[in-house]
């Protein structure tokens, strides 16, 4: 198998630059990897392999010619298939979508495409995004890449970006994240992932779940892939009036490595507590490996964070209904029956539970953002467990049974409903040899001290380096 | 908060145009219980506090 296919996204930008390797080399590399791969994997729902080779072949031309080079130039990436393709289709992981073609790219798309980002197709997830495991009953359930012999989950709903990454078939890929759906896969991928603030990306073109928690982001093998691929991608769009007007920081600049000084909360109760003691031990020493580095540890507990579940169940079950109202109403059983049935709850919400969850969200907002006022960043698991089994649906730790679909979202969803930046990096792999996540969460749109406490910490650790041993 | 039945799901669902069979309405009854319960069960929240839903002209 090609290097080229474990090369970050940065090396393969400057090998690019450099004449060092022709796109057409990387690309076909990667083609070469996904037909040998994919069958097992499912991690494509289409591959993109003739306009992928000929966007190689005109940036080779380009490198050639000597023009301007974009950031991404000659770089593939994926995207997960609810991101709007000009002309391919986009599925949203669904039957009822199946044989949709967009007129127009998602802003996105748009912005990595001239950032001379190579697409090499859409990816699998979890139909209409709504599942924390990534099934898909239409495509195929993406295989876990660090588990060989049993069939896991990789994580969703970004379940295909995760697979595809993991595995070498794609350097980075766009996820989206509205209840934890790109840093899930992250940390069961042993991945670096990061979801923006809100209002930082665009959502324009993007096949919604809930409009007021969808997040898009990106999914690499290291925090400086993210930075790169998140710079083209930030900024205001008149296409989503929620983005923001501020400015685009120079998140590449941020990644110094430096720790001395910065102030950590470690989210104890409900977070680190509520963790199987693998994700436990590993976390604290993810903590421990940045106080080594001058950084300063404190406990930190949200007591409003007890109202995170309660609220997600009243804004976002109502949202994902609005959108599939009039598909439920003529298209029900085109859906999988575990989707169709997540969907229909959100007709039993009312108006005024809607609005209490949307008041229990300022509150959850009000004081994370007052720990942020003392603090830099705040540590947690992602998850609570390593990747399960397709088909399990209940976790031990310790004397407590854990459903395993609640109980994947449950550190994540909070800060879909805050809106603060939240990234996932590898810190550790279990005794099974599985990998497990360390969540990050910063204040908003300081995605910079994020990423650059997500780097800092690689350049401390080999976690992001390892490969699955089938894929390798 | 009372409790809900199928039957009263059942009307639920017919008002929002949802026609769905006996079996359907069982499996949703617990999903629908437990969201609303969870909900109800939240008291005390600042009068002042507004959603963090927004309406903004530029």
């Amino acid at each position: 198998m090609s290097e080229l296919c474990w090369t970050s996204m940065t090396e393969l930008a400057r090998m690019i630059a450099s004449k060092k390797v022709s796109p057409v080399e990387v690309v076909q590399a990667h083609l070469d990897r996904i037909a040998a791969l994919d069958g097992k994997l499912k991690a494509y729902i289409t591959v993109m392999g003739d306009s992928a080779l000929a966007a190689a072949k005109a940036a080779e031309a380009a490198v050639t010619s000597g023009g301007t080079l974009g950031p991404l130039h000659g770089v593939p990436v994926g995207l997960k298939d609810l991101y709007c393709t000009k002309g391919v289709k986009t599925t949203g992981g669904s039957k009822i979508l199946a044989d949709w073609v967009p007129e127009e790219d998602a802003t996105v798309v748009a912005r990595l495409v001239g950032a001379g980002a190579i697409v090499l197709g859409k990816l699998n997830m979890h139909e209409f995004a709504y599942g924390p495991e990534g099934l898909n009953a239409h495509y195929g359930t993406p295989w876990n890449p660090w588990d060989a012999k049993t069939h896991r989950v990789c994580g969703g709903s970004s379940s295909g970006s995760g697979a595809a990454v993991a595995a070498g078939i794609c350097p980075g890929a766009l996820g989206s994240d509205t209840g934890g759906s790109i840093r899930i896969p992250a940390s069961l991928c042993g991945l670096s992932g990061l979801k923006p603030t809100y209002g930082r990306v665009s959502r324009a073109g993007v096949l919604p779940l809930a409009w007021s928690m969808d997040h898009v982001g990106p999914m690499c093998r290291s925090a400086a892939d993210c930075a790169l691929m998140l710079a083209p991608m930030a900024g205001y769009d008149p296409r989503d009036p929620t983005t923001s007007v501020l400015p685009v920081p120079d998140y590449a600049a941020a990644l110094t490595g430096q720790l001395k000084g910065l102030r950590v909360g470690m989210l104890r109760a409900f977070f680190l507590e509520g963790a199987a003691p693998a994700q436990r031990a590993a976390v604290e020493a993810a903590a421990k490996a940045l106080a080594g580095q001058g950084a300063s540890i404190e406990d930190v507990d949200l007591k409003t964070i007890g109202l995170a579940p309660g609220a997600s169940h009243a804004v976002l079950a109502p949202e994902a209904y609005a959108y599939h109202e009039e598909w439920l109403k003529t298209r029900a059983s085109e859906y999988g029956a575990d989707v169709r049935e997540r969907l229909r709850v959100g007709a039993f919400v009312t108006g005024a539970e809607y609005l209490k969850g949307q008041r229990l969200r300022t509150l959850l907002k009000n004081e994370v953002d007052a720990a942020l006022a003392k603090l830099d960043v705040l540590l947690a698991p992602t998850t609570p467990f390593e990747a399960t089994a397709v088909g399990q649906n209940e976790v031990r730790i310790g004397d407590q049974s854990l459903p395993v679909r609640g109980s994947l979202i449950r550190f994540t969803r909070p800060f879909n409903l805050t809106g603060h930046p939240a990234a996932s990096v590898p810190c550790g792999f279990t005794a099974d040899g599985l990998p497990m996540g360390l969540q990050i969460i910063g204040r908003p749109f300081d995605e910079a001290t994020v990423l650059r406490v997500a780097d800092a910490y690689q350049r401390l650790t080999d976690w992001h380096t390892r490969r699955p041993a089938q894929a390798a | 908060m009372e409790k809900l039945t199928v039957d009263a799901l059942r009307t639920l669902a017919r008002a929002q145009g949802l026609e769905l069979s006996d079996a359907e309405l069982a499996s949703l009854l617990p999903l629908v219980e437990a969201g609303r319960s969870g909900l109800a069960s939240i008291r005390d929240i600042p009068p002042e506090t507004e959603p963090s839903s927004q309406f903004r002209i530029f």
